[in-house]
């Protein structure tokens, strides 16, 4: 079976106002199958939400390209793609949600407007229809009195319904591929909790492939079916979701798991991760995270560990992976 | 142990006009009738959802906003019947720490510049300012080469230390705490919630904690009010609170945090639509509109706050309703990752 979605090597450059580049993604390569959840996680600078628009073709003009790799959709090129051929496959077999709802809704259009919009772009269905489809999507997603709601402008719903109201959207054309990026992250608990479960009823009745990126590994635990852990624009571990928590095996990936606060355990102190994400321009020889690193070695400042597999399809780029033997931590 | 701060019956309602001198059309009722107390030393945390009024109760107790109705009591003190000068100089006891480590330094102020203002305004340090402002930075794990800079060459973690010694710097009793690591990634947060820990050990401070996440509540709190609508629907100390949770809307917010525990399926309590508007809230319980549990008799008679065996509840039938199974029920300790996760804290321990 050929991936929905295959990416191999992507590096997305930046171009710095004082001239040169710097590469806010390198070295990337993941795929993922129909059906399937791809969770991408990594603090702030990463390179996740980078990922996602070098894949949506959405990266600013003039300003980032993708620089080296390839981005394969349904066996296509998206390189070789015209803008009119991507933009027709935009929103319509893949679809993006981003993180404020509110910025990215129109203020001046009626929620109704902006869903016949997309769905006639593409689509021959004609207003009335449209407009119909639209109400379904909008009941789909569990927003009450969809036909008054139609009529109504952004301002005049909740943050919970905002997100809900692009889920409806991006999901009008039944996408094969919907990158969510950091969907929950602007919401309330109660409120993340009942997008989540949306997301998770949608998923089952509709078969999207998603791509979720977010900070949180919660999420992710909630939602993803594999995972990928990004650190300073590369990947650093690609797991399935059970693995990664269960059995993690880059120090930042264990690190990171020890800085939350965690609901059933009664800690004195939080395992935090000392110092900070290098800056792209650190020019930094060997692995990223070695300056933060307590258990990197000499080699590890030297040279740049590649993503190895561990077995089970369970990949690390750690010099010192698994850390088991020396520790004694072996399962 | 001490009360330090006791709040009393706080009340603070924004009037809506239509115009800027038109007569009033509405009032926001974003807190009323709030109570409660911190000891010394001690960390409450206020917890709720946006626009639930925490924030609101933060600022009325440091009367950076004034407040409607009640009483705020500083070590015996009522901070509502003092003189503008006096006030100012009550503030050397009590401080605020910002949720946003970005707008609240000035841009055109050197560190030791934001540092040696509070000193020079409360006359303190008074020949040694650059000495005392290098051992705050020490003090929030800052080098003191760090003196001369601007606020924008930091990120943001180091911005909040910034911001936590600014308030450090006239040797406050108690720090309001306004979500201050919600702004940061997961690993800097971690970094701060420390600091706020040893400062507290080593200074003997209160926090009044303001927050939204609740697993950082559960983990530095001492005490934790959950807020709805303007109002303190639950309190008790953190232990009773999170093992026994006993408002409808206590377990429906303890059962939505996303636990890093795959496959783990809990029941979970889906709350039903968005809180309502807080110029016109429900009558009587105002969470009635989305409780599971909600009767007839929840919208004609208001919830008195009433504590049983030190945990207060303000719910009519919080005795009928069965208690959910832990939130954490089932979560296994993964003696491996704790074990690995140790080598971090080496380090810094």
């Amino acid at each position: 079976m050929t991936a929905l979605l295959e990416v191999r090597g992507l590096r997305t450059t930046f171009k710095l106002e004082t001239g040169g580049e710097f590469t806010a993604v390198d070295g990337v390569s993941f795929s993922v199958e129909s059906g399937r959840t791809l969770g991408i996680v990594g603090e702030s600078g990463c390179g996740k939400s980078v990922t996602s628009l070098s894949i949506m073709g959405l990266l600013p003009k003039g300003q980032g390209r993708i620089a080296a790799g390839s981005i394969h959709f349904e066996g296509r090129d998206l390189a070789t793609l015209t803008p009119a051929e991507m933009r027709s496959l935009r929103g319509n077999r893949m679809a993006m949600i981003f993180q404020e709802p509110m910025t990215s809704l129109n203020p001046a259009f009626t929620i109704g407007d902006q869903l016949i919009e997309g769905i006639r772009c593409h689509s021959e269905l004609s207003p009335a229809q449209a407009r119909a489809h639209a109400i379904v999507m909008l009941r789909r997603v569990r927003i009450p009195s969809p036909e008054r709601r139609m009529d109504e402008y952004p301002h005049k719903l909740s943050g919970g319904m905002r997100q809900r109201v692009m889920i409806a959207m991006a999901l009008s054309c039944e996408p094969k591929l919907l990158i969510a990026d950091e969907p929950t992250t602007a919401l309330d608990v109660t409120i993340q909790a009942q997008v989540l479960d949306l997301m998770r009823t949608l998923r089952e009745e509709t078969g999207t492939a998603i791509i979720l990126i977010t900070h949180d590994l919660g999420v992710i635990a909630e939602l993803a079916d594999d995972v990928l852990v990004m650190y300073a624009g590369r990947i650093v571990e690609k797991a399935t979701v059970e693995r990664l928590f269960a059995y993690p095996q880059h120090p930042y990936t264990i690190g990171l798991l020890g800085s939350i606060p965690q609901m059933h355990l009664a800690q004195d102190r939080l395992n935090a991760i000392e110092g900070q994400v290098p800056t792209p321009m650190s020019g930094l020889a060997g692995c990223l995270f070695a300056p933060r690193c307590p258990f990197a070695v000499d080699a590890c400042h030297q040279h740049m560990p590649p993503l190895t597999d561990l077995g089970d399809g369970h990949q690390a780029a750690c010099w010192r992976a698994p850390l088991d033997s020396e520790m004694g931590t072996a399962p | 142990m001490t009360v330090l701060l006791r709040v009393e019956g706080l009340v603070k309602h924004f009037p809506i006009r239509q115009h800027l001198f038109g007569r009033e059309t509405a009032v926001v009722h974003a807190v009323d009738g709030v109570s409660f107390e911190i000891d010394s030393g001690q960390t409450m945390a206020l917890v709720g959802e946006s626009g639930c009024g925490k924030s609101t109760v933060g600022r009325l107790v440091l009367r950076l906003l004034e407040a409607s109705a009640g009483k705020v009591f500083f070590d015996g003190e009522d901070l509502m019947a003092l003189a503008p000068a006096q006030l100012r100089a009550k503030r050397r006891e009590l401080q605020m720490i910002f949720q946003d480590p970005y707008s609240s330094l000035n841009p055109r102020m050197t560190v030791e510049q934001t540092l040696v203002e509070p000193l020079a305004l409360h006359g303190l340090a008074s020949g040694r300012q650059r000495e005392r402002a290098a051992e705050l930075l020490d003090l929030v794990g800052l080098a003191p080469q760090y003196l001369q800079r601007y606020p924008h060459e930091f990120s943001g973690g180091q911005r909040q230390r910034i911001g936590i010694a600014r308030a450090l710097a006239v040797e406050p009793r108690l720090i309001v705490c306004d979500e201050p690591v919600s702004a940061l990634d997961v690993s800097i947060q971690a970094q701060v919630v420390n600091l706020l820990q040893d400062l507290q050990r080593r200074l003997g401070l209160a926090y009044l904690f303001i927050a939204h996440d609740l697993a950082v509540v559960k983990h530095i709190a001492s005490h934790v009010a959950v807020m709805y609508l303007g109002q303190i629907v639950e309190y008790a100390d953190k232990d009773s609170l999170f093992a026994a949770p006993r408002h409808p809307y206590t377990q429906a917010l303890l059962s939505a945090i996303p636990l890093t525990e795959p496959g783990l399926r809990r029941e979970r309590i889906l709350l039903k639509g968005d809180v309502p508007n807080p110029i016109d809230p429900p009558s009587g319980c105002r969470f009635r509109t989305r409780c599971r549990y909600a009767k007839e008799a929840c919208g004609q008679q208001v919830p008195e706050l009433v504590a049983v065996d030190g945990h207060s509840v303000a719910c009519h039938f919080w005795q009928e309703i069965e208690p959910p199974a832990p939130v954490t029920q089932g979560v296994a300790v993964n003696d491996r990752l704790a074990r690995l996760q140790s080598a971090f804290r080496a380090g810094n321990g």
